[in-house]
């Protein structure tokens, strides 16, 4: 895309420094934004094998023991109802979407 | 008790020549006499002035049957000068804990009651029976943590357990560094957002810091039965053919997971200055079957026979039947 942007004809001189400025950010902006996206649903995908790993047994994967995943309950309150629905869910093409 | 007498020096040499032990733990098949041996070894270092706590995580526990006090739950109990007694309650543990963890997640969120979802899980999760036994070692740990005895004397649950919950820690160990490295690798990727929106370091991992505290626990619980300066455990045996069998094969498994052996010590053993006289024949015989097994176990443990204690005439219960178990034990009035 950023191929595209330096294409186009030339602005008016006083323009072009401005210009590749915004060429630079949006370049900056498009990169940085599906890194981030990137990384983010990495992580939450990785989130949810962890509460996998940590909380099996609520989906009847029993895997650590239960007396010390009571320890980290907690802190996964808030991400147990998505998690679930994420790993009993059917696969179908949203995925690839998502 | 003269038979005894050289043996069972032996056994109170063992103390002297370490004075590093800190865990004193007495294993062996259920009955053959492994609290009577926790009381008794409690009360004669108490008598060396020593500050000895005997404590029991069995829900059948005994100790309070043989110190003739009820001390179930109830925290140490001073049952003589220098010697404490405890008996734990893995129930009203698990219990506490569980309230923690509530009161914990209704602090974090603000919530007035705690989700359904997560109240079965925490319901479910306390009807596994692995969560008594990690529930015991953990709560081992509170005891030795705090650090205010120079002997710790564990009136073990039968060695099933144990050998369980060893098994259960080397698993642990492995998995916890596994999710450890899972955990730091999400870190990773929220610090590279962080630093892409500009934003400020992210808030410290609190799961990370539980993992590790988790970790430290396990190793601290498995720490106390494999230390090889700080504990000795040893093993109680009968002379019969079955309890013979059975103790090699748990001493081979304590072995394989680094549990030092501290020695043998043979109880039930029927007097042979009883024979003469008018006896019995089945007195004869059963002195005759002992003498067969006894021999075996000689060859078979050698110099890790510690003490041979007779039979007594009446169960132990008492503090003057623990004193006379004590004096077989260590050959000391």
């Amino acid at each position: 895309m950023a191929e595209d942007a330096k294409d186009q004809p030339e602005e008016p001189r006083h323009g072009v420094r401005g210009f590749m400025e915004k060429v630079r950010q949006v370049t900056y902006g498009m990169a940085a934004h599906d890194m981030t996206r990137y990384a983010l649903r990495t992580r939450a995908s990785m989130e949810h094998l962890f509460i996998l790993v940590t909380m099996g047994d609520m989906l009847g994967v029993p895997i650590l023991p239960p007396y010390y995943s009571m320890r980290l309950l907690p802190y996964v309150v808030p991400q147990v109802s998505t998690w679930k629905r994420r790993m009993l869910r059917e696969k179908d093409v949203t995925d690839a979407m998502f | 008790m003269a038979a005894t007498s050289t043996r069972a020096v032996s056994l109170a040499e063992t103390f002297r020549q370490h004075p590093e032990r800190r865990y004193v733990m007495f294993g062996g098949k259920g009955g053959l006499g492994k609290t009577t041996f926790s009381a008794a070894t409690g009360h004669w270092l108490a008598s060396q002035g020593h500050k000895v706590l005997v404590f029991s995580v069995d829900p059948q526990a005994s100790l309070s049957d043989i110190f003739q006090r009820d001390i179930f739950g109830k925290g140490p109990v001073k049952i003589t000068e220098n010697l404490w007694a405890q008996e734990i309650d893995a129930d009203q543990h698990i219990k506490e804990y569980q309230d923690e963890i509530r009161q914990k997640i209704l602090d974090m969120y603000g919530m007035e009651s705690v989700p359904e979802e997560i109240e079965d899980y925490i319901a479910a999760a306390s009807a596994e029976p692995a969560m008594e036994e990690s529930a015991i070692f953990d709560s081992v740990v509170d005891i030795v943590n705090q650090g205010d005895y120079d002997y710790y004397i564990y009136d073990l649950v039968p060695l099933g357990h144990a050998l369980y919950y060893l098994s259960m820690a080397k698993v642990y160990d492995e998995w916890i560094t596994r999710i450890t490295k899972l955990r730091e690798e999400m870190r990773e990727h929220q610090e590279m957002v962080a630093r892409i929106r500009r934003e400020k370091e992210v808030e410290e991992d609190q799961i990370l810091a539980e993992l590790r505290f988790i970790r430290d626990r396990i190793n601290t619980a498995s720490g106390i039965l494999t230390d090889r300066q700080r504990t000795a455990f040893f093993f109680v045996l009968v002379p019969e053919e079955m309890i013979l069998v059975d103790t090699k094969k748990a001493a081979g498994l304590f072995e394989a997971f680094n549990v030092p052996i501290a020695g043998y010590i043979v109880n039930r053993v029927i007097p042979e200055d009883l024979l003469g006289e008018d006896v019995p024949p089945y007195l004869v015989n059963r002195i005759e079957m002992q003498r067969k097994y006894l021999s075996r176990i000689r060859d078979d443990f050698g110099d890790q026979i510690l003490a041979e204690v007779h039979e007594m005439e009446r169960d132990v219960t008492g503090m003057d039947m623990i004193e006379k178990v004590a004096a077989r034990m260590y050959g000391e009035a």
